[in-house]
């Protein structure tokens, strides 16, 4: 029996160890060859990335990459290239990626320090804070009324993180996707839930109720949103980036943000002028 | 890119911290869920088979409604449809005494009882029927057969598809993360959202995964030797 254990786990390591299946050649050679850039998006992630009434898969980051990135995509391949989208999650993005199975993660995923490690970021395109949703009324009114009070929040992001570091008083309680940590706040297995700031809103705009719930506290985070590719990735990060880069300079990113986020789009949230200061900078404007 | 392989980040910082954290949580939420699962499943897999028909419906209702929703359903059921059942006060007790848990052991027990009772309905079916007549010839009543003779001797019988089921229950334990438990794979998916080395932290819930079932395994294997009732199984190797 041991022996047989000690066989087992070392076939297990071996097999961990072995690199994972045709690792790395040129993401833009396959899709030149393939035709399809597939990306890995967010389902219940308004308005970023989320299923709607219709039953359409939509929203403000899919739109980047269908009207920008995919131009550029096809401008460098030379031929028409087809977006397929795959749902990704927090746990889930960086093993898509990784494995192949996508090229690109287009959803809500924060530009943070360890990811650079392992995953390359396009330019931001989104720039949020992380805060807190709570029930009408509720006394939590910032990040540091939570101690001792249950909080949700989605596994894998950032802002799990940060609360566990940072205000370990508060009992963090993870889930893997955003419908259900936002059940648990409905129902109230907990007291508040936290999340990137417009997300927040984003939700609230879509409950049952959105009067009832209140998104309260100052960004506690720095949340901006990049476009994540494998690591070393160059080419096809050349033209995501020049992608997003045309957008801003043509002003096409700022006509797609008004559509999701203008007075009339599907959650009004004005772009503020230090955002898009940040957001210009990084084309050198 | 070829990937980087760095295995200390399973012990540095607090990985080993958490993974020992998460293997006490798989195991107290699966030795629990599998004492639940065990009583329903000796009570229901024996009710099936007793010459009382409202028993047999009572018992093949709970088993064809349990196992056949997924476990995932029974997980959001327990944690999000049966607190709003109770009064306000004990939802608010409940919430805040580890609520996730214990719907997820029910969810894993309820729904793995199901499948228990099958196993043993099995393993009293194989039992030749005289035996039933002669505890009863010798005066025994219905429930004093099944508890002295019948339901014994079917534990004897059953304990290979036993094992498979129990080990099916401590895989599937995993499932509680959906509602936040923070058993193994939630805490192997904290330490890649910590260090983004996936392989790594998936590797060490994989292996340790193995390492309990394969143990579990062996300890059954000698019970199944100690206990086989000889002419009744057969006995291999």
């Amino acid at each position: 029996m041991k022996r047989m254990l000690a066989v087992i786990v070392a076939l297990a390591l071996a097999l961990s160890l072995a690199p994972p299946a045709g690792a790395q050649q040129d993401t833009l050679a396959k899709i030149k060859e393939t035709g399809v850039l597939t990306i890995g998006t967010r389902t219940g992630s308004p308005p970023f990335a989320y299923v709607n009434k219709n039953n359409e898969w939509v929203g403000f980051s899919i739109d980047l990459v269908e009207q920008l990135v995919r131009p550029s995509v096809e401008k460098a391949v030379g031929r028409a290239v087809k977006v397929e989208k795959k749902e990704s999650t927090p746990p889930t993005r960086i093993p898509l990626l990784s494995s192949n199975a996508v090229d690109l993660i287009a959803g809500t995923m924060t530009d943070t320090p360890q990811r650079r490690e392992v995953v390359d970021f396009s330019l931001t395109f989104f720039y949020t804070g992380a805060q807190l949703m709570v029930k009408k009324g509720s006394p939590i009114k910032g990040v540091n009324d939570l101690a001792g009070k249950r909080v949700a929040a989605q596994q894998g992001s950032t802002n799990a993180k940060i609360l566990r570091e940072k205000y370990p008083q508060a009992q963090l309680r993870e889930f893997p996707d955003q419908p259900a940590a936002f059940q648990a706040l409905l129902q109230g297995q907990v007291d508040a839930y936290t999340n990137d700031g417009i997300q927040l809103y984003g939700l609230k705009a879509k409950a049952p109720k959105p009067d009832e719930w209140d998104v309260v506290g100052d960004f506690y985070s720095e949340e901006p949103y990049g476009m994540a590719m494998r690591k070393g990735d160059a080419k096809l990060k050349a033209a995501v980036d020049a992608g997003l880069k045309t957008g801003f300079e043509s002003g096409k990113y700022f006509e797609i943000y008004e559509k999701w986020f203008g007075p009339q789009g599907e959650l009004p949230y004005p772009v503020s002028a230090q955002v898009k200061t940040y957001l210009l900078k990084q084309i050198g404007k | 890119m070829s990937y980087q392989f760095n295995w200390s980040v399973l012990w540095s910082g607090q990985s080993g911290n958490w993974l020992l954290q998460g293997v006490l949580t798989t195991l107290a939420i699966s030795v629990l869920a599998w004492l639940l699962a065990v009583a329903l499943g000796i009570l229901s897999g024996a009710m099936r088979t007793v010459p009382w028909k409202p028993l047999r419906a009572l018992a093949t209702f709970y088993v064809e409604f349990f196992r056949n929703v997924p476990l995932l359903v029974w997980m959001f059921f327990w944690y999000f449809g049966v607190p709003p059942l109770l009064p306000r006060g004990a939802q608010d007790w409940l919430f805040s005494h580890r609520a996730e848990f214990w719907a997820g052991m029910f969810a894993l027990g309820v729904y793995h009882g199901a499948r228990m009772s099958e196993v043993i309905r099995a393993g009293i079916l194989s039992i030749p029927r005289t035996q039933f007549e002669a505890a009863v010839a010798m005066g025994l009543t219905t429930f004093q057969a099944y508890r002295l003779v019948i339901v014994p001797i079917a534990l004897r019988l059953i304990v290979p598809p036993a094992t498979s089921e129990s080990l099916n229950l401590l895989k599937n334990s995993s499932v509680a993360l959906t509602i936040s438990v923070a058993e193994l794979t939630f805490q192997t998916r904290q330490i890649e959202t910590y260090t983004a080395k996936a392989i790594e932290a998936f590797t060490a819930g994989t292996v340790l995964y193995l390492v309990f079932c394969v143990g579990i395994a062996s300890i059954m294997a000698r019970v199944e030797r100690r206990f086989a009732i000889p002419g009744l199984i057969a006995r291999g190797g």
